[in-house]
């Protein structure tokens, strides 16, 4: 080499390096080839509670560890943490369209998919499926109960014309009927096995095929060799452990006994410590989908007149409600999962004007007046019942509140209910004032309101009902347009703050911890619709 | 017995369909009907009572609501567990606790006396979940280590097993050989003043002799009961230690299916613990004759 040559060098090497490390990713940046193999051990808080019969459960108890069994029509992308109509993909449906202005939904069914058990899948077993999760009148079988039907209440008829085909025909236009059959509540079943066989085995068309299901101690699934979609799983199998102890669990996930935690069970506190003992264990903070909300009895004095209940929304410091009871782990928001969580939620700006939500002290102020106007001080209070669930986290809720209450010249008593009888106590509306949790299984307005404000429903516990803000359900429910849908929302959320229906406290945050091992499982913000587990894969 | 378990479990607040799903949220008063009838509640109590007798008789303990399985399926599997871990218990308190109160005994209002009490005042103080969860988290924060989270058979790793099974058998161990303690100290220093064992040393015999062989034989009918009482105590009260070390017990299994109202499963539980406290109270009445030839019937 010429010294020309070596000049060059040695002035243009390091820039040439430096291009070239700037241009390569570093390695731990690099998306690595998914391997096959290996077995996943993930966290479960409680045995099944009705089997693998995901349709008769309303619990993410159910949902975690069933998902890997079945396959829906159509699914939230596993790999997107915003759950949208824009992040659906097709499951069994290997095609979708609207038609007749989205009054009729057709499917076009993949071929060739089979059962666990090695029967063909056809458009019989969505017809099926669906007909009876909305009891339809010739539904050829019935679950023992069925929370989710009202999601299907505006379907006429399901219709199988041929084994590839199915058409739901709607009542009238509804948008968002995809977006609950992308649920994990919304798995299809197979017709050739009876219900109540699905309590105790599963026969699926999913990426997993029951192994084992130990009562009370774990349950254990296998890959599916005949998986519809090539190359997937990649785990060789998942084995979900039941712990109840929540002291043992998570050092379960810090001794790598566990690869991953439980949806909404990791609270900010927990993961701290778990965190700071293994630095490299990946949290991801996401919402849950999931609200406290403050239940006043509608149908009953005094909670009937909304100038006491917006005094008692008005009350409640929700920022200060989130660091006493949540430790900073939840955020603020209306009837909708806020931004940017959700695709609904209301803009600061908005949240901010509407009664409850301004600065703390101006609002409790506003609401001492509102409260000495009818007549209540704290010399003379207006005495009540705080019902509640006899569970920690719905405990503290409910203490936090009677405190900012008292403020007001609202004194609660605590009434702890056992917690099996909470849904029942509450649809009978044997209260007057209650803490409440509520999860919601897709984030979109019509699986929100109409499950939990309208009029003729068993889970509106406050028995709030107003027929004009029904037929706003119903206007948005229809709106083809994704924006004007949305200014109706907020006009609807508005309201429904405003009357203080079910005044929220905050919408929970869960900080999902896994082993940096774990590849490909992505926390949605909603527990209940990312456990399919078909891309999830370990780098060991 | 039966018609307390029977009667006591209906009693209970709330209504069965209600509770069993209560994850669902809301169950219809038609749905709840046709459950009723499906689970065979909604004929007269004595008529279920009835039923349940002659289903024990002849071997058919119902069928789980919970798990719409027989009810003895489920249970099967968690009697071992259980009896194993209370076997185990049971002998690491008798391990700990006879010598330890023999110890105090004869070395009574000595320094030795005075730690030994503080031992054993601690382990009554010290509820084992408590213990066992100071365990796990003390095995996870220096090792980074805990035993595994799902029951591994003897027959295929035994050691492993083992280590399943001895951490809280310690836990709880240690709690009933406090009272072990206490009872074999109290007891030998009754007999320690007897006449026959003065003579024993007046005879020249050692004090080892003396103590195992004359005091010790003396002092153990009431150290027995108690061992059989705990060891009957530790098949139903293991639940919080079968939650803290995930093992798939009787005991823990038992909370479960009450807060579930499951009925064939609660019972058949309950009915199953008498049964082992009857067993353990025959096992220590026929051990008196055999330690004592007083108690002896001709």
């Amino acid at each position: 080499m010429s010294a020309c040559g070596v000049l060059t060098l040695l002035v243009l090497g390091p820039v040439i390096l430096s291009l070239v490390a700037i241009a390569t990713p570093a390695v731990s940046q690099t998306p690595a080839t998914p391997k096959s193999g290996g077995v996943l051990n993930a966290m479960q808080r409680e045995d099944l509670p009705q089997g693998f019969n995901t349709h008769e459960t309303g619990t993410i108890s159910s949902v975690w560890p069933v998902m890997p069994c079945f396959n829906n029509l159509v699914l939230f992308d596993p790999a997107k943490k915003v759950e949208s109509v824009d992040s659906i993909i097709p499951e069994l449906a290997e095609k979708w369209s609207w038609q007749d202005n989205y009054r009729n939904l057709v499917f076009l069914l993949r071929k060739n998919v089979k059962w666990h058990d090695g029967q063909p899948f056809t458009s019989k077993d969505v017809k099926y499926t669906f007909d009876v999760v909305r009891e339809a009148k010739d539904a050829p079988a019935k679950l023992r109960t069925s929370p989710r039907k009202d999601w299907y209440a505006n379907v006429e008829n399901i219709e199988a014309p041929d084994p590839h085909t199915v058409i739901f025909h709607l009542k009238r236009p509804q948008p968002a009927l995809l977006l609950m059959l992308a649920s994990g509540y919304s798995p299809v079943y197979p017709a050739h096995v009876p219900l109540a066989e699905l309590r105790t085995r599963c026969v699926g068309t999913g990426p997993f095929k029951l192994k084992e299901w130990k009562r009370g101690e774990y349950v254990e699934y296998v890959k599916n060799p005949d998986y519809f979609v090539k190359g997937r799983p990649y785990l060789d199998g998942i084995r979900y452990v039941v712990i109840v102890e929540r002291g043992t669990k998570y050092a379960a996930l810090q001794a790598g006994r566990l690869d991953v935690a439980f949806p909404g069970e990791s609270t900010k506190t927990v993961v701290d410590q778990v965190k700071a003992a293994v630095p490299k264990m990946v949290v991801d903070v996401v919402s849950q989908n999931v609200n406290d909300n403050l239940l006043m009895n509608v149908t009953k004095p005094p909670f009937n007149n909304v100038k006491i209940r917006r005094a008692i929304s008005m009350a409640i410091d929700r920022g200060a409600y989130i660091k006493a009871v949540h430790q900073g782990g939840a955020v603020v928001g209306a009837s909708m999962q806020p931004k940017p969580y959700g695709v609904w939620g209301l803009v600061d700006k908005d949240l901010q004007a509407l009664p409850g939500y301004g600065k703390p002290a101006e609002e409790k102020e506003k609401a001492k007046k509102a409260m000495a106007e009818l007549g209540y001080s704290s010399s003379n209070p207006l005495k009540t019942e705080m019902a509640t669930r006899a569970i920690a986290i719905y405990v503290d809720f409910a203490s936090f509140v009677i405190n900012e209450l008292k403020q007001i010249g609202v004194e609660a008593s605590l009434k702890q209910i056992e917690t099996a009888q909470w849904h029942a106590f509450a649809t009978r509306r044997e209260y007057g004032l209650g803490a409440n949790l509520t999860g919601i299984g897709v984030d979109d307005p019509d699986a929100n309101f109409y499950e939990n404000y309208a009029c003729t429903s068993p889970r509106n516990y406050t028995g709030y009902c107003d027929e004009q803000v029904g037929k706003m359900f119903d206007t948005q429910s229809q709106e083809l347009d994704p924006k004007k849908r949305y200014a109706l929302v907020a006009q609807i959320q508005k309201k429904l703050e405003e009357e203080a229906a079910r005044p929220m406290m905050g919408w929970r945050l869960d900080y999902f911890a896994q082993w940096p091992h774990v590849k490909g499982l992505v926390p949605h913000h909603n527990l209940y619709n990312y456990g399919r587990m078909q891309d999830v894969w370990l780098d060991k | 017995m039966s018609i307390v378990i029977f009667v006591l479990l209906r009693l209970a607040p709330g209504n069965i369909v209600d509770i069993l799903f209560s994850t669902g949220g809301y169950v219809s008063e038609s749905d709840k009907q046709l459950i009723m009838k499906e689970l065979g509640l909604d004929r007269p109590i004595w008529l279920q009572y009835v039923d349940w007798l002659r289903g024990m008789v002849t071997g058919d303990l119902g069928k789980s609501y919970r798990y719409d399985l027989p009810a003895w399926q489920v249970i099967k599997p968690l009697v071992p567990v259980t009896v194993e871990l209370a076997i185990l218990s049971t002998i690491v308190a008798v391990l700990i606790g006879v010598p330890t109160g023999v110890i105090s005994a004869v070395r009574q209002d000595t320094a030795l006396d005075y730690a030994l009490r503080v031992f054993s005042l601690a382990g009554l103080s010290m509820p084992s979940f408590w213990l066992g969860m100071v365990i796990i988290l003390g095995l996870v924060a220096w090792m980074g280590w805990i035993p595994p989270v799902t029951l591994v058979p003897a027959s295929e790793n035994f050691k492993i097993h083992a280590v399943q099974f001895l951490l809280p058998a310690l836990a709880v161990g240690y709690r009933s050989s406090a009272l072990i303690t206490r009872i074999t100290r109290s007891a030998l220093l009754e007999v320690l003043r007897e006449d026959y064992i003065r003579t024993a040393y007046a005879k020249g015999q050692a004090e080892r002799i003396v103590i195992w062989q004359h005091a010790l034989k003396n002092a153990i009918l009431p150290v027995i009961t108690v061992i059989g009482i705990e060891f009957a105590f530790l098949i139903g009260g293991l639940v919080v230690t079968e939650k803290v070390f995930n093992l798939p017990g009787v005991a823990r299994f038992l909370v479960d299916a009450v807060l579930w109202r499951d009925y064939p499963i609660v019972q058949t539980l309950v009915m199953f613990i008498a049964i082992v406290v009857i067993l353990s109270n025959l096992v220590v009445d026929l051990l008196y004759g055999v330690l004592d030839p007083r108690v002896r019937y001709a």
